[in-house]
This record gives C-alpha cells, structure tokens and sequence, in this order.
C-alpha cells in the first residue's frame, strides 16, 4: 500500500499541493485527472520520491519514503515520466535493459535479453530493439520508457507480499488510439498481478474506461475521489474544470463518457460566421 | 543482430587492450636513444649482480629510469584525461563537455602559472618546500580547490546543480584566466616561454617520485570507474530517470566531479595541459560501441592511454634529440582522425 | 604534502629500489677523467659562444636551440632543443661525455635526471655582469681543459670592460636611452630595469630611459611620451629593414629628442644582449654611436 498523508509542497513560496491523503491500493488502476496546473505531476513525483513534501509523509507498506535509499525504492517502483530526452544514441534494447540493471536482482545478467525483450512485446515493439531510439517517432519513444518501467519491475526480486508500484505521467499523451488501447490494457493486466497501478492521465473517457478509482485534482487539492461512475458528474467536473462539460453515458453497462458542451461551441461558431 | 552492440563493445574492449600493450612496448623501446627492449635481459641481469660497464649503466638509466616512468606516465594522463572526459560528457549529457568544465584545467594552469612566474619573488618559500615538485603540487592543489570552490557554488542547496555548474564553470574559468593573464604579463620573456611550453604539454620530466605521486590517484579513479558505470547510463536519460532506475544520483555526482578533479589535476600536474584526448577517444568509442558506459569508460581508458602513448614516442622521435611538445603532437595526429570519423560516421550516429 | 602521505608505504619499497639504483650510477660518475673530455653537449648560447672562442668548437657534439652564435654551431651540430625544454634521453643519445648546461637550463626535472646520469654535468651560472663572464669563460675553459685559452680570453674579457669603464668616466651627460624589444601593432616592448638590457645599456654608458619599469614590458604610447628618450636602441632581424621607420612613425615617441634629431639604433640582438666573449665589444659599438666624441681606440670590434 503506497500511501500520501497531509502533503503539502511548496516552491518559491507557491504552494503547489495543499492538504493530500491518498491511498494507492495494489490491483487496481487508479487515475489522477484534472485540469492543466492542477498539480497532478507534481503529486506523482513526490509518490514516487522525486521531490520531497514540504509537510507530511508518503510511506510504502508502513515505511516513510524518506528511509528508503534510491535503490531499495527502484525495486519497489518504476515510473514514467512525461517526457525524457536522450543526448547519446541508446538503441531502444539498450534502454529497456536499463531497467533490468538494478544493481541486487540476481541471476538478471543471462535474463536481462529476454526481461527486455518481454517489455517491448508488451508494449508492441517487437523487433524494435536494434533501433536507434533517437530516430523513433514520439510515440514510439513514449512506449519505449514504459517498457523499460515494466522492464525494471519484472526484473526485481523481493519479498513476497511487498507493494509494487507501476506510475505513469500521461503514457497516452503522444499515442494513436490502438497504441492508447494496448498501453492501457497493458496498464490493466499489471493491476491484475497483484500491482499498484497510477497513472496521471488528461483523457477523461479512457479514465474512465480503464481506470478502477479515479482521483480529482484541482489547484492542489483532491476535489473527489471515486468510481468513475461516481466522479464522472457534470456538476463535479464543470466546476473543477470551469467549463461546461456534459457527461453521458454509454449503453450498459453505462460507462460514462465526457464532451465539452457541444452546442454551445457548434452556436458560438454560428455567430462568428 | 540485437546483441550487435554489445558484441562490438566487447570485441572492442580486446583490441583496446592489445592496442594498448603494443603502445607501451613502443613506448618502452623506442627513443633517441636507439636503446631498445632487447637490452632489458642485460639491463636485469646487471642490476641483480650489481654491473659498473658504463653502457649497462646507460641502459638501465634509459629503460629503467626514463622510459620505463615516463610510459606509466604516459598511460595514466592518457587514461585518467579521457576517463574524465566520458564521465564529464555523461554527466553534462553533452558530447562536447570536457573535464575543464569543472575547472580544474584553469585552476591547475593558475597555480602553475604562479609557481613559474613567480617563483623567484612570492612563491619562493612554495619553491624552495618543494623543490622540482613545487609545479607539479602546485598544479594539483590549483585544480581541486578550484573545484571544490565550483562544487560550492553549484551544490549551495545540497543539490549539485549541472546548470549552475556549467555557468559557475564559465565564470571562474574566465577569473583565473584573468589572473593567469595577469601574471603572464608581470612575467619576463624567459618565463613566459617556460608558460608557453607548459600549456602545451610533455612527459619529459616522468620519473619515479612522480609515478609514485600519482598512484593514489589512479586508484581513485579506478575504484571510482565500475560504480559510476551504471549512474551515467541513468544519467543519459536524465536526472529525474536515473533517480527513478534507483541511482543515488547527488552521490554520484559528488563522486564523478571529484574523481575527475583529482585525476585530471594530477594527470595536468605532471604532464601540464594536453587537450584532445578526453574528447576524442570517448566520441570515438560511442562511434563503434554506442553510448553504454559499461564499454565507454573502459575502452577510454585503455585506449586514451594508447593514444598519448603513441603521441609521445612521436614527440620524442620527430627532432631527436629535441622533443616536441606532447600537445602538438596530439592534436596534429588526432585531428584528422577525428575528421575523418567524423565526416565518416557523423556525428554520433544520427545520420 | 598531501600526495607523499599518502603513498608511504609504496613509496618506501620504491625509495628503496631508487636507492639501489641511485647508488650504481653515482659510483659512475666518480671515474676520473684523466683525459680532455671530447664529446660536450653544450647548453646555453653564450656557453656554445664561450667553445667556439677558445678553439674547442671540434670537441662540441650537440648544442641547444639558443646556440645561435656563430651560425655554424646549428648547422653542423645536433640540436638537442631549447635549452628549457629538454629531453633527458635525447641528451644523453648523442653520446656527450661532458653536460656543460647554463644554470637556466629546464625542465628542473630533466635536469636532475641528467645530473644523476652516467655523464659529467657542469652547471655554469649566470648574470648579467662583467664579472660573470670572465668567470663563465674561465668555468667553461676548465670544464674542457683549455685553462690556458680560457685565461687569456678571460683576461681579454676582463680588459676591455676596463676599458669601457675608463671610457664611461669620460662621459659628461649621460643620454637616456631607450631599448625597444620589438614593436608589435604600434606597441612598443621596451627593455626596464634588471633585463639584459638595461644591463647593456649601463655598459655602454648610458641611462636607461624605461628603468621604471621591470623587464621587458609592453608600454602605451602616452607613457612613451613621458619617457622621452634621447636615443632608441632596437632589435634587428633577419630580413627587415624598415624597423627604424617603424620606430620612428611611434606616436609617442615623435616627440622624442630620439625621433626629432634621428638618433635610432638597430643592433643585432643575440650579440648586444648574448653576455658572451662578444659582449665588451657590442657595448663598446653601442657607445660609439652614442658617445662619438670620446676618445675611443682604433682597434674596436665592429660586428
């Protein structure tokens, strides 16, 4: 169990997160939404360490963040951030491998092709693995670091029972549908190997299709928390995002589906013209 | 196909080391003297019985005491320059960053600079303490004040930032380029001269005290090498990323600076500044292995040590019995190479 | 400090070897030479200078890169480099069995190898005094075992700066001279107090008119203004001959009495500033274009 309590973080005198406790339980996918600013990345960084709060605490199974040494928490977590650059020209196998390199897994050495080569069928980049990464496309390049995630955490050997945690800052931002699809289920079926999944992610219909709990975020602080069925709510989402949004819903089983309000934009370009 | 590079690395790292081996044997049997391995049995053997024959003793001094030291030298600068250069561009995530960057060169030039200048007048009591070693110690503590001053300055928050690191890197280089301009223009021409010599580089002066000076030293970069292996590769996708693949990425870079600080300031120390290396040989490796370090750092240091190896038996052979400076040399060898590979390969891959 | 604490342990076993070692080729050296040495590997301009007057120019084996006088030493010896960046192993391949070295010669490091090598090093040293050549002649004679004509050059030396010296009592107003090292973009570098210039200049009878700077030093034109000197010695080079004009379009030098009443010098600069055998007679041409109503003897070296 990853869990954040009474986290606040402030920069320059900015407090970016005010007030959050948030439970990240293992085997669901849980989704952080909420308009641009609102301090999702920032939430995730500080779940996984990166940055440190400038009050309270996020403890893995009971123990403070804090106590863990870089590597002790690179076996429990693996995470995505939204972008990275490279300066030299890995080959896409040379970063996926990257992540089975922690220092400690045993018997990773003679695995570590084969981890890797797992990690990228699973994000459908088979026979990718000679290129060179800097002449991928974006997507490509995004899929590659989630392989290289899912790489790091088949690869770690550790107690039976202990959190893992898979997090993700939008791994759908540069993806065309069918790669959303596969990612997202990839996502899912990591869930349901017992792991916690979080994910940061702006597309409020694949939330709600993929993700089991979904957590609302709005100028630092959590606005709702729920099944998607429950968040998903003109009222809760109009306000958060501070504009119209209408919310339906498919045929059953009733996932809800989110569009700004249609007619309104469709007679403002009426009058326009 | 998908093990190719890795292959390449390895195969690389062989040739590397045969490289090397024939670069000491040249370095140990040719010279202006004509004096060549072959002497060594002679050489042993009158050194175990104890031989005053004038030209056994001749031989020995050659091999024993010239080259002999002046080769281990060789091949730590060599090694230590352009080790330090692969961990400055790892870190910098820059292909052109260079272990000057951290200051080392310009504070190592300062001092030396102020030992030859002003050794006469204010320096003398640092002269007089030292003797033929004033320079080569003086250069060394220039270096790694100047870093440490930088590391300060760049690490204020607990937090070595690179960005400030690169831009404090600037500033005081330029600082102690103003005061080793200063001191140049006090200076007369006898000395200035001995600075222009200096700044180019050479092994002449190598002999036992200074190789056994410098010993601590490659040990540190040696203990160093295999654990900031991995922290670069992290650190070639990012801080953030490195951090995340379990790098303890403030200690790592405490670690790199300092490890090419003292490297780099004893390698300027005994051999004054020899440029080139730390860029070329990495750029030349990742040109063939690709940019993992597991194969950069090793195949660097094998391979730097060659290539000053080879650049100072041409520097001693070219005007017998004068010399030519080491950096000379260096750069007019390592220069067209560079080119080529460059106009060959492109610059790292990205055709 | 920090570097020899360090290594103690290490540096002990190594200590030991060196010991060893050491203690072999200092046992060379201690041979008696019984015989005039006949391979010297001179080092320094004026050492090579010093050979050459004496007649032992056939005993020189190697010089180093500043033996520019005479010409003939570059040309038909080995040249072991500039005498301070030498090459222990390239001075002990020419087969010398004599090191006469100035005591400038460098790197220290090299230095010392040689001075431990199995070769006879004699260290000569060096000022910029009348004295010190007659002593360097004398040194270098010795060395090679021409006493005799080390001696009388010696004595020669010592008679004509007598001779200046009688000279210089005659001088009534001393001129402010001014030495110009080189003119570079329109900036004159010019010879202050403690250069072989300034030293020069006082043979010859002179006043330094740029003794209130130290060494050679790049000067701005307004401060040439402030000098003013009476006469401009400079540096002739090979293969120019507008250096006088040169000198004479310095801004702040046209005012000069120098520049107003033509009184500029070119000399050859190993030879005015050398402080070989040659010196006396270059300080003596210099005060004959200064001074040309002193009594001065017919017999005088003009280079």
């Amino acid at each position: 169990m990853l869990e954040a309590r009474e986290i606040v973080l402030e920069r320059r005198g900015r407090r970016l997160l005010d007030g959050i406790d948030i439970a990240i339980p293992s085997g669901l996918v849980t989704a952080i939404v909420g308009p641009n600013g609102a301090g999702k990345s920032m939430l995730l960084k500080v779940l996984a360490g990166e940055l440190a709060p400038t009050a309270g605490s996020v403890q893995l199974d009971g123990k403070d963040l804090r106590t863990f040494s870089a590597l002790a928490l690179a076996r429990r977590r693996a995470m995505v951030p939204q972008s990275t650059n490279l300066s030299f020209p890995f080959t896409v196998v040379e970063v996926v491998r990257l992540g089975a390199s922690v220092p400690g897994f045993d018997g990773i050495k003679t695995r570590a092709h084969e981890l890797a080569d797992q990690a990228l069928q699973c994000v459908g980049l088979e026979g990718f693995g000679a290129r060179l990464y800097n002449e991928l496309s974006g997507g490509e390049k995004q899929r590659v670091h989630i392989a290289r995630a899912l790489c790091q955490l088949d690869a770690a050997h550790r107690a039976e029972g202990e959190t893992t945690v898979l997090m993700l800052d939008e791994p759908t931002s540069s993806l065309d549908l069918a790669h959303q699809v596969r990612v997202l289920d990839e996502a899912r079926r990591q869930a349901s190997i017992g792991r916690a999944v979080l994910l940061v992610i702006h597309d409020l219909n694949l939330a709600a299709a993929w993700a089991d709990d979904i957590v609302l975020v709005s100028a630092g602080r959590i606005r709702a928390r729920g099944k998607p069925a429950e968040i998903f709510d003109n009222g809760i989402l109009s306000e958060a995002y501070g504009c119209a949004i209408q919310v339906n819903r498919t045929p059953a089983p009733g996932v809800p589906y989110m569009l700004p309000h249609l007619i309104a934009a469709a007679s403002r370009r009426g009058e326009a013209g | 196909m998908r093990q190719g590079r890795e292959r390449v690395g390895y195969q690389l790292i062989v040739v590397s080391v045969l490289v090397l081996i024939a670069a000491v044997l040249a370095s140990l049997s040719l010279g202006a003297t004509g004096i060549t391995l072959s002497a060594l049995g002679r050489v042993l053997h009158a050194y175990v019985f104890g031989s005053t024959d004038a030209e056994r003793v001749t031989e020995q001094l050659v091999l024993l005491d010239i080259r002999l030291p002046r080769t281990l030298l060789g091949v730590f600068v060599g090694a230590a320059l352009a080790v330090s250069g692969a961990m400055m561009q790892g870190l910098f995530r820059n292909p052109l960053a260079d272990p000057g960057i951290v200051g080392v060169s310009s504070g190592a030039a300062l001092a030396a600079v102020a030992t030859i200048a002003l050794g006469n007048s204010l320096a003398a009591p640092w002269t007089k303490a030292f003797g033929v070693y004033a320079l080569p110690f003086a250069a060394f503590l220039g270096g790694f004040l100047t870093t440490t001053l930088l590391v300060l300055i760049a690490g204020r928050r607990g937090q070595l930032m690179v960005g400030t690191l690169l831009l404090a890197g600037i500033a005081i280089g330029a600082m102690s380029g103003a005061l080793t301009g200063l001191i140049a223009y006090a200076s007369d021409d006898r000395e200035l001269r001995d600075l222009t010599l200096w700044s180019l580089g050479s092994l002449s002066g190598a002999s036992w005290p200074k190789v056994m000076a410098i010993l601590p030293f490659m040990a540190i970069i040696f203990l160093a090498l295999p654990r900031v292996t991995r922290a670069l590769n992290g650190f070639l996708l990012g801080e953030a990323e490195a951090f995340h693949l379990g790098i303890d990425v403030e200690r790592m870079k405490w670690l790199i600076i300092f490890a090419t600080a003292a490297s780099v300031g004893a390698a300027v120390a005994v051999a004054g500044i020899v440029g080139f290396v730390g860029i070329v040989v990495p750029h030349f490796i990742r040109l063939i292995a690709g940019p993992d370090h597991r194969f950069v750092l090793p195949c660097s240091a094998l391979l730097g040590a060659a290539l000053l190896l080879l650049a100072d038996v041409i520097a001693r052979l070219a005007v017998r019995p004068a010399e030519l400076p080491l950096g000379i040399v260096m750069a007019a060898i390592g220069a067209p190479v560079f080119l080529h590979l460059v106009l060959r390969r492109g610059v790292g891959g990205l055709e | 400090m920090l570097k020899v604490s360090s290594l103690a342990p290490a540096g002990l076993v190594c200590a030991l070897a060196l010991a060893v070692m050491t203690s072999v080729t200092s046992a060379q050296t201690e041979k008696p030479g019984a015989a005039p040495p006949s391979a010297v590997v001179a080092i320094g301009g004026d050492i090579t200078e010093i050979l050459y007057a004496i007649g032992a120019e056939k005993r020189i084996v190697a010089v180093d890169a500043t033996s520019q006088f005479p010409p003939e030493a570059l040309q038909e010896k080995k040249n072991v480099g500039y005498m301070r960046a030498l090459s222990t192993e390239g001075v002990l391949s020419v087969n010398g069995d004599l090191i006469i070295a100035s005591d400038r010669a460098g790197p220290p490091d090299v230095v010392k190898a040689l001075k431990s090598a199995p070769v006879k090093y004699i260290e000569i040293a060096d000022d910029f005094s009348p004295g010190s050549i007659a002593n360097k002649v004398q040194q270098v004679a010795r060395a090679v075992g021409l006493d005799a004509a080390g001696e009388s050059l010696a004595a020669r030396i010592g008679r004509d700066f007598d001779k200046l010296a009688e000279l210089r009592k005659q001088i009534k107003r001393p001129l402010r001279v001014l030495f110009l090292l080189n003119v570079a973009n329109g900036r004159a570098t010019v010879g202050g107090a403690q250069s072989s210039a300034d030293a020069i200049l006082k043979l010859a009878g002179a006043e330094n008119a740029a003794a209130t700077v130290t060494g050679y030093k790049p000067v701005s034109d307004e401060a040439l203004v402030e000098i003013r000197p009476d006469a401009v010695v400079g540096m002739r080079r090979s293969g120019s001959g507008h250096e006088t004009d040169q000198i004479a379009s310095i801004k702040g030098l046209s005012t000069s009495p120098a520049v107003k009443n033509n009184r500029i010098l070119q000399m050859d600069g190993l030879y005015l500033l050398g402080f070989g055998p040659r010196s006396p007679a270059a300080a003596l041409d210099l005060m004959r274009w200064l001074y040309p109503e002193l009594p001065f003897a017919q017999t005088g070296h003009r280079q």
